[in-house]
């Protein structure tokens, strides 16, 4: 066959099939593979076109036309239908089967602080927002620091509230009970007040110890222990900060009362009761009734506070006369098991990965 | 200490209310723990008088008792040995009464015979502790048939239980605490002279004064029962600091015997068992005047005559609890001629009590030091009614009132008379002090304004002689009052008795600190919180565990050891984080719990060569096991890298340092509990900063564990120290031109550690080799046996250009030629 008619018959050809081998073509991949049998490195017109030179001269410009229109008729045709069949791809999509949305989310499981370190934190917090700083001291101490600096009187009764671990290490010489394990972190305080000089405004938590294991008590349980000392600290002070405080954590509202206590490092001494945040009673204004853990008052002890007593200012080199200063201490346990309702006080040291992955 | 509220309107004088005193005591300091309701749940119980009885047909035991409730007369079966005869008095619980116990009356039938009602014995009425026989009314009780029980034996009271601080031994008696009311409501309170019903018997003999002697008070004399009337006791104190004051008085003629029903009830509502008159007593004196006492059968106190020493070291003697107990030095002791008769201030002698047959009672009244009687009592493990006040502190002058008190009460009750003169040997007098408050002061402390004559009025309240001076007050403390030795207890005291309400609520002004929290501090949150968002879950155990479990993890036993520690388990203090969070996971295995990935941050503790305190430095511990939780479906086990990856998430959320992990031949003694040949130094930037692998299943099995736990520490410190030397991270411009990446496969011995090789590659490509990343590692058919194939994908980049594939290939040429170099390696193209 001469090369016009080859042309002629080629081109024909080409205008006549495309549009039906586009049409058929139901995905991307066989209308791309269509596509290639017409304008491919080998396809139909490529091949054809590739013979242009053979044609004769005064033929040229017109099979060159014709097979540029087609190309780009075979092009636009070929950009038709992938849109198309995008769009048939993504209306199927939209109206097809729905993602299991059920599934679980991918990826590593999340870790958590323990309560306690939650409560912990969310405690200090308030207190480093007010302006103290945050003070810490060894878990090992001197009985010079934990009771004698205090003003625990030798043999006084009030270590009773205070039974004590002592503590021996070996290889090392130490009279007996001159070193063991705090009992509170009111040694901080001694600690921080012979490093430094007022102003000083100081909260402190962590571990403390004593010689009681039952149902509500831990032989190591976390405390929180602030004070504060500057000229002119008061007793209402004292009462602006706790308030404050309590009302941070546990809400506006909270009814708050100070009571006179007795720890010997303080005087005058309190204890701060706050209204039960489990039966809420301030809130209902009914009478007494039944309360798991205010056993009906309506109140729940929190906080153990005092104005500093002289003695510890004199034992820490600082003039009572002209200083005068704060210092409190709560129980994280008991907050946390308040706050987040914890049953016992075995679940907290218990660390069952049950226990502390709720939180 | 339980106070009884019909007791303390006897001693105010007052009409109370039971929620106004547990309200103004509560506020006032002297907790209200507890208010009970005596007397409650006898509706049906009345006095009946017995008709007459008669022997139960078929049961030996039993009688049938006929009983009149004063208008009807009923049979009841009563199985008690004590019944009166005809006109005795009982109490008849009736048809249709509801025992406190919850027991209810019915007819019943006992060995065929109806019963209509109970005849009932003090505890079948839960008011009192006899229990041998049904209650029959003494002639002290005026109570026709009929009259309900409460009536009758006046049994509605009300029991406060109060949660005394330490420093109020004041309180420990009525006294103490009608004086504390009466405070409160500003009235005025006058003490009890004497406190109970004084009988007695008038005798014209007068003893001999010495120095010691006094007159009671009694307003009568009374012969002496002592040969040539004298007072036939000598007291000596060998030890005047331990025992200041000593004071004795003698009953003669008394009979013992049990107590009126009043005095029983009273003691048993403020939870005390009735004895017999003389010792009830003695404890009624102590819950009255919070001073204890102690009573002698005078007849057996040898050689007529008391000595207040200290014990030989070793001594013993047999307290009245029947033990013997071993002495020391440091024991105050009450002899008599031959040997002690009482451990001093805490429990009598076994030698010395009173019987049945006492006829002459000597009565102690003494004030010891409260640290003596203390550490005594905490030595020999008694802590009595008596060791309590007095190691608290009892009132040194109240001692001649006290024994006039009791003397005059034992001999109205026991039937004696008192000698009239007693001792009284106070070798180093204590006496009241006086401080003065300020007014300035006062507001000073309490931020808020007092009014002097306010203040004069609660000090006079509480028993205070009170001055006016210049700036204040000079107040003078009773010794009732331990507790107030300067001036600012003084100012407690104003604020407590006005209540803390009347003190305003002020925040104060904070001023910023130079130094601020210390970094460790900051850090070891910030750490905790950086360890959590790695996933891991945060342990807080005990810092205390027993050496066996030290021994179980192959951690150091150079301990910190608990002199007293509660149990063995928990005797000495952690010397590393692994025995804590290895129980925790054996409690999760032994709980099927499937994934365990935890950490600890806490301090571990080492003693220090030389130094009273240890070193406590903080510690990271982390500890996985367990299936790695995949999407869904069951997971493979958690190895090494998921440990690696969980350390350097954690860093990773402190600062931007590299972390590596390094073979090293220091690893066998650093840490022998893990794996051989599964563990690691951890690196940080050039900083050592800890230790990761596979527990060595040795450490498994005496862990009791289950599978391949893997465990990491970092010591706290040294991982500061490298970040804070890391400074602060470094902003680097982003790269502007294209990378282009090139693979290279690398077979190479098992033994080679492919972290070296990829340095090695990196090193060799120059700075342009931006990333050397493993991405497949290869054994089998292809490799040679002993040989692994490490394929890495290196990027290569260049800061200032566009890499053009010429220098990329010649790069990459370079870095194969140092792979075959440098290892022998065959690099397969």
């Amino acid at each position: 066959m001469d090369v016009v008619a080859a042309f002629e018959e080629g081109l024909e050809r080409g205008a006549s099939e495309y549009r039906t081998a586009f049409e058929e073509a139901e995905d991307e991949q066989a209308l791309r593979a269509a596509n290639a049998r017409f304008v491919g490195p080998s396809g139909a017109l490529t091949r054809l076109m590739k013979r242009m030179r053979e044609l004769p001269g005064e033929r040229r410009k017109e099979f060159g036309q014709r097979s540029n229109q087609l190309k780009q008729e075979i092009a636009a045709a070929f950009h038709a239908r992938l849109d198309g069949l995008a769009a048939a791809a993504r209306e199927a999509e939209l109206s097809g089967p729905h993602l299991d949305v059920s599934l679980p989310g991918r990826g590593r499981p999340v870790g958590r602080l323990h309560p306690l370190t939650q409560t912990k934190h969310d405690l200090l917090d308030v207190f480093v927002e007010m302006g103290f700083d945050v003070a810490d001291g060894p878990e090992v101490e001197k009985h010079e620091y934990n009771f004698d600096k205090l003003g625990f009187p030798p043999d006084h009764p009030a270590t009773d509230m205070q039974d004590t671990f002592f503590v021996a290490s070996e290889g090392v010489e130490s009279e007996a009970r001159a070193v063991l394990l705090r009992t509170h972190t009111s040694t901080v305080q001694v600690r921080e007040m012979l490093a430094r000089k007022p102003p000083l405004a100081v909260v402190s938590a962590g571990a403390t110890f004593r010689r009681d294991d039952d149902a509500t008590h831990s032989p190591m349980f976390m405390q929180l222990e602030g004070f504060m000392v500057d000229d002119g600290i008061t007793f209402a002070h004292l009462k602006g900060v706790l308030t404050h405080f309590l009302q941070r954590i546990f809400g506006r509202d909270l009814p708050v009362r100070f009571r006179p206590s007795y720890f010997p490092f303080v005087e005058p001494g309190g204890e701060v009761d706050m209204g039960c945040t489990i039966c809420r009673r301030w809130q209902r204004g009914d009478a007494a009734g039944e309360c798991r853990v205010c056993k009906g008052t309506g109140w729940i002890e929190i906080l153990g506070c005092g104005m500093i007593h002289p003695v510890v200012f004199e034992h820490v080199g600082y003039d009572p006369e002209r200083h005068t200063g704060f210092a409190f201490g709560l129980g994280v346990d008991r907050i946390t098991m308040l706050r987040h309702g914890v049953p016992h006080l075995g679940l907290l040291y218990g660390n069952d990965p049950r226990f502390l992955n709720q939180f | 200490m339980l106070a009884s509220h019909k007791w303390l309107e006897e001693l105010t004088g007052l009409t109370l209310d039971v929620a106004d005193v547990e309200a103004r005591l509560t506020a006032a300091g002297i907790e209200v723990e507890g208010v009970t309701a005596m007397g409650e749940g006898l509706d049906g119980v009345v006095v009946g008088e017995v008709v007459s009885y008669r022997p139960h047909p078929e049961r030996q035991k039993l009688r049938l008792v006929t009983v009149t409730d004063g208008s009807a007369e009923q049979e009841v079966v009563c199985g008690a040995p004590n019944v009166p005869e005809a006109g005795g008095r009982v109490l008849l619980a009736k048809l249709g009464a509801v025992l406190p116990g919850g027991f209810e009356i019915a007819e019943r039938k006992l060995g065929g015979v109806v019963s209509r009602g109970m005849l009932c014995s003090e505890t079948e009425l839960q008011i009192g502790s006899d229990e041998s026989g049904i209650v029959v009314l003494g002639d002290d009780i005026d109570a026709a048939p009929g009259t309900p029980a409460v009536a009758a034996l006046d049994l509605h009271d009300t029991v406060y239980e109060l949660g005394l601080t330490p420093n109020r031994p004041d309180c420990l008696g009525h006294v103490g605490i009608a004086r504390e009311l009466c405070a409160l409501l500003g009235k005025p309170f006058t003490p009890p002279v004497p406190l109970s019903i004084p009988r007695v018997a008038p005798s014209g003999e007068l003893l001999p004064q010495t120095e010691s002697a006094f007159d009671l008070g009694l307003g009568s004399a009374s012969s002496a029962h002592g040969a040539d009337g004298l007072l036939p006791v000598r007291v000596e104190i060998d030890d005047p600091d331990r025992c200041p004051r000593y004071g004795a008085a003698l009953v003669a003629g008394v009979t013992i015997g049990p107590s009126p029903f009043w005095l029983r009830y009273r003691l048993h509502v403020l939870g005390l068992r009735a004895i017999s008159n003389v010792v009830d007593l003695t404890n009624l004196i102590l819950l009255g005047w919070g001073h204890p006492i102690h009573a002698f059968d005078y007849d057996k106190v040898r050689g007529s005559m008391i000595r207040v020493r200290l014990a030989a070291d070793g001594e013993a003697m047999h307290t009245l609890d029947g033990e013997e107990r071993k002495l020391t030095a440091d024991d105050l002791l009450i002899c008599d001629g031959d040997g002690p008769v009482a451990l001093a201030g805490v429990m009598g002698g076994g030698n010395s009590e009173i019987g049945d047959d006492t006829e002459r009672v000597l009565i102690e009244c003494a004030y010891f030091d409260p640290r003596s009687v203390r550490r005594t009592s905490k030595r020999t493990g008694l802590h009595t009614d008596s060791s309590h006040r007095f190691e608290r502190g009892v009132d040194p002058n109240a001692v001649r009132q006290v024994l006039a008190n009791a003397a005059s009460a034992i001999a109205g009750l026991g039937g004696g008379t008192v000698v009239a003169d007693a001792l009284d040997v106070n070798p180093k007098p204590i006496a009241p002090e006086t401080i003065e408050v300020r007014m300035a002061r006062v507001e000073a402390l309490l931020g808020t304004g007092y009014e002097p004559s306010l203040a004069e009025r609660v000090l006079r309240g509480l028993g205070c002689d009170v001055q006016a001076t210049k700036a204040g007050f000079g107040v003078t403390v009773p010794t009732h009052r331990p507790d107030i030795g300067r001036e600012v207890d003084l100012i407690e005291e104003l604020a407590r008795v006005r209540g803390y309400d009347a003190i305003p609520t002020e925040l104060p002004q904070i001023r910023p600190s130079e130094q601020g929290t210390p970094e460790l501090i900051r850090f070891t949150r910030r750490l905790r919180e950086a360890a959590a968002r790695a996933g891991l879950t945060e342990s807080v155990n005990y810092a205390f565990l027993a050496t066996s479990d030290l021994k179980a993890a192959g951690v150091s036993e150079r301990t910190v050891r608990i002199v007293n520690p509660l149990s063995e388990e928990r005797s000495v203090m952690r010397t590393a984080l692994l025995p804590g969070l290895s129980q925790n996971l054996q409690c999760a295995q032994r709980q099927q719990v499937k994934t365990f990935a935890h950490f600890e941050l806490a301090r571990v503790f080492s003693p220090r060569a030389g130094e009273q305190l240890p070193d406590e430095p903080h510690e990271l511990g982390l500890l996985l096991w367990g299936d790695r939780a995949e999407w869904y479906g069951e997971g493979d086990e958690l190895d090494f890298y998921d440990a690696k990856a969980a350390l350097e998430r954690t860093v990773h959320g402190l600062c931007g340092g590299r972390i590596e992990t390094r073979l090293d031949d220091r690893l066998q003694a650093d840490a022998p509990q893990l794996h051989p040949k599964r563990r690691a130094r951890v690196w940080l930037d050039g900083h050592e900063i800890g230790v990761l692998g596979e527990l060595h299943p040795e450490t498994v099995e005496r862990l009791d564990l289950l599978g391949r736990p893997i465990y990491g520490l970092i010591a706290v410190p040294a991982l500061l120290e490298a970040v804070r030397a890391g400074g602060a991270t470094q902003a680097h411009e982003l790269p502007r031109f294209p990378a282009v990446t090139r693979d290279i496969a690398v077979e190479v011995d098992e033994a080679l550690q492919a972290g070296e090789v990829a340095e090695a590659l990196r090193e060799a490509g120059g700075e342009r080799a931006e990333q050397v990343k493993l991405f497949d590692v290869y054994r089998g058919d292809q490799v040679a046996a002993g040989h692994k194939s490490l394929a890495f994908r290196v990027t290569y980049r260049d800061r200032q250009e566009t890499l053009t594939d010429k220098v990329v290939d010649k790069l990459h040429a370079r870095v194969q030629k140092a792979a075959e170099q440098r290892f022998g390696a065959s690099v397969r193209r």
